[in-house]
């Protein structure tokens, strides 16, 4: 399944929002985002999930270099991703790096 | 069917008829088309052909732009421009590499220009395809030595102590993978490290810190294997005893962790991975689960299985971040049943995850009445992944890992006391 990436500015915060599978063959799209993003230098990137059916690794390790990718004052957020996402994400411990919040 | 496809450009100015009668008597299917057309329109609608038929009136360069398109689509056919009177103008295409008629446009010179320009657009998409081939054997080949040297990094033979079973299930989705197990002696082979770890993402990006993180692991467990400190335990726990072997696996856990995060935390690589390390005499097990998929304890009575939580997050992504130990104790009969997530997320062709809960119905449903081996265990949930996958393409690597201890022969309950670490 495709995944549809798109970003766009509100107020300090970019916002990408995602829809379809995150995985392998999906995730370069979003780490092209993400590089996008992260020179929009905004105080909050906001990853909104709730579209999101399916996180694999690869998936995860866009979330590891979204951190990596913007400066470190910048919040990085992931918002209203679906329980079995939120789980994949906890159980890795990226939530101790990454905000999850509901939304 | 007519074994040449001529594209026939309808731009000014027209074929004359001579040569129209001339293409219609071939053995040929004419496709009506013009430049703008063929410059202009999506490229999945553009025909294919071997031969484009254009006036010399055309611009030279806008013909090599549409066979640029036309390439791009599969074939590119081979230009032949015809002409009455406009000697310059052909003159200007011949030097551009094309072909050429000229009056008379007798059906039997037609044809046979034609056909022999189709016979060359056809050696033409031979050479391609072959160098097309050839290039992608010798990708294949790199990918298949790839192969074979991450295969030198997974363990030739398991070390499997007596009194134990221990049986892998290891496939990988492709050639390389970002899964890997490991099992090796510690302590003067008093102890057992045991390794399931997957390596987030896939391909060969996976396979190159897959090399890394392994060895990492392995060379620092090995090499702080003579130091016999007290570990703390679980934070918070009144257990604090001393426990052998638990200080190669805290070292190799942290110092992989923070390896990774001091030189590689830009490419955002990291492994979850569950590393136990098991004292074959008593069946004790301190264990760290960074970010890993539970693994289920299984015990000999079809109890319901207990999953090994995380005590830690994933190794890779948090620099100076805490790894607790955790505990479980295998008696005779009870299985350790370590995976990846390859197996709860086996898909169908209809795209349905297996699933956790899925995973724990057959457990339930298999194990009551009858005690499972390790090799029980691998097997079912590797037919169970199978029959779920059905002809959809495996995603994931799948790596299954079971640690067994038998019951002893004398008797179903003989030797059931429960061990203290």
């Amino acid at each position: 399944m495709p995944l549809s990436v798109s970003l766009s500015i509100e107020g300090d915060t970019t916002v990408i929002e995602l829809a379809g599978e995150l995985d392998a063959s999906t995730a370069p799209d979003f780490h092209q985002t993400i590089e996008k993003a992260a020179g929009h230098g905004t105080a909050t990137v906001e990853i909104r999930m709730a579209g999101v059916g399916y996180m694999a690794s690869a998936g995860l390790r866009s979330l590891v270099f979204a951190q990596q990718k913007v400066a470190g004052h910048v919040t990085v957020k992931v918002v209203g991703a679906i329980e079995p996402v939120a789980r994949t994400i906890r159980t890795a411990g990226l939530d101790r790096s990454i905000v999850l919040t509901d939304g | 069917m007519p074994s040449t496809t001529v594209i026939v450009l309808g731009d000014r100015p027209a074929p004359p008829d001579t040569l129209l009668a001339a293409l219609r008597t071939m053995d040929a299917e004419l496709v009506a088309g013009d430049l703008a057309q063929l410059l202009n329109a999506p490229a999945e609608l553009l025909p294919r052909a071997d031969v484009l038929l254009a006036p010399a009136e055309v611009p030279g360069e806008s013909v090599r732009a549409a066979v640029r398109r036309l390439r791009r689509w599969g074939a590119a056919p081979v230009v032949v421009v015809w002409t009455v009177a406009g000697f310059a103008a052909l003159e200007a295409h011949v030097r551009l590499g094309h072909d050429y008629l000229v009056p008379p446009f007798l059906p039997a010179l037609v044809a046979a220009r034609l056909l022999s320009c189709s016979e060359r657009a056809e050696l033409g998409r031979t050479l391609r395809e072959a160098d097309a081939r050839a290039e992608l054997m010798s990708y294949e080949k790199e990918l298949e030595i790839g192969r074979e040297i991450q295969a030198g990094f997974l363990p030739e033979a398991l070390p499997v102590p007596e009194g134990w079973e221990i049986d892998v299930r290891f496939r990988p989705a492709r050639q390389v993978a970002g899964d890997f197990y490991d099992v090796f002696e510690l302590v003067h082979r008093r102890r057992l490290a045991v390794v399931v770890a997957d390596v987030c993402d896939k391909g060969v990006g996976s396979a190159l810190f897959m090399a890394l993180i392994r060895s990492l692991l392995r060379h620092t467990a090995e090499q702080s294997g003579l130091q016999h400190l007290m570990a703390a335990g679980r934070a918070g726990s009144s257990r604090r005893i001393p426990v052998v072997g638990a200080t190669p696996l805290l070292n190799a856990v942290t110092a992989t962790n923070g390896y990774l995060t001091r030189n590689h935390l830009r490419q955002g690589y990291f492994a979850t991975l569950f590393f136990g390390v098991l004292d074959p005499a008593t069946g004790s097990l301190v264990y760290i689960n960074g970010g890993h998929n539970p693994p289920l304890l299984l015990d000999a009575d079809g109890g319901r299985p207990v999953a090994l939580d995380v005590t830690g997050p994933a190794v890779g992504v948090l620099p100076d971040c805490v790894y607790t130990l955790g505990y479980a104790q295998l008696d005779p009969g009870d299985t350790l049943f370590v995976f990846t997530d390859g197996v709860p997320e086996a898909r169908c062709p209809d795209g349905r995850f297996l699933g956790d809960e899925r995973m724990l119905d057959l457990l339930a449903e298999a194990r009551p009445g009858r005690p499972m081996t390790g090799r029980d265990v691998v097997d079912m949930m590797d037919r169970a992944v199978r029959e779920h996958t059905g002809s959809a393409e495996q995603h994931d690597d799948v790596t299954m890992l079971a640690l067994h201890r038998p019951r002893a022969a004398r008797g179903p309950y003989a030797g059931r006391r429960r061990a203290v670490a």
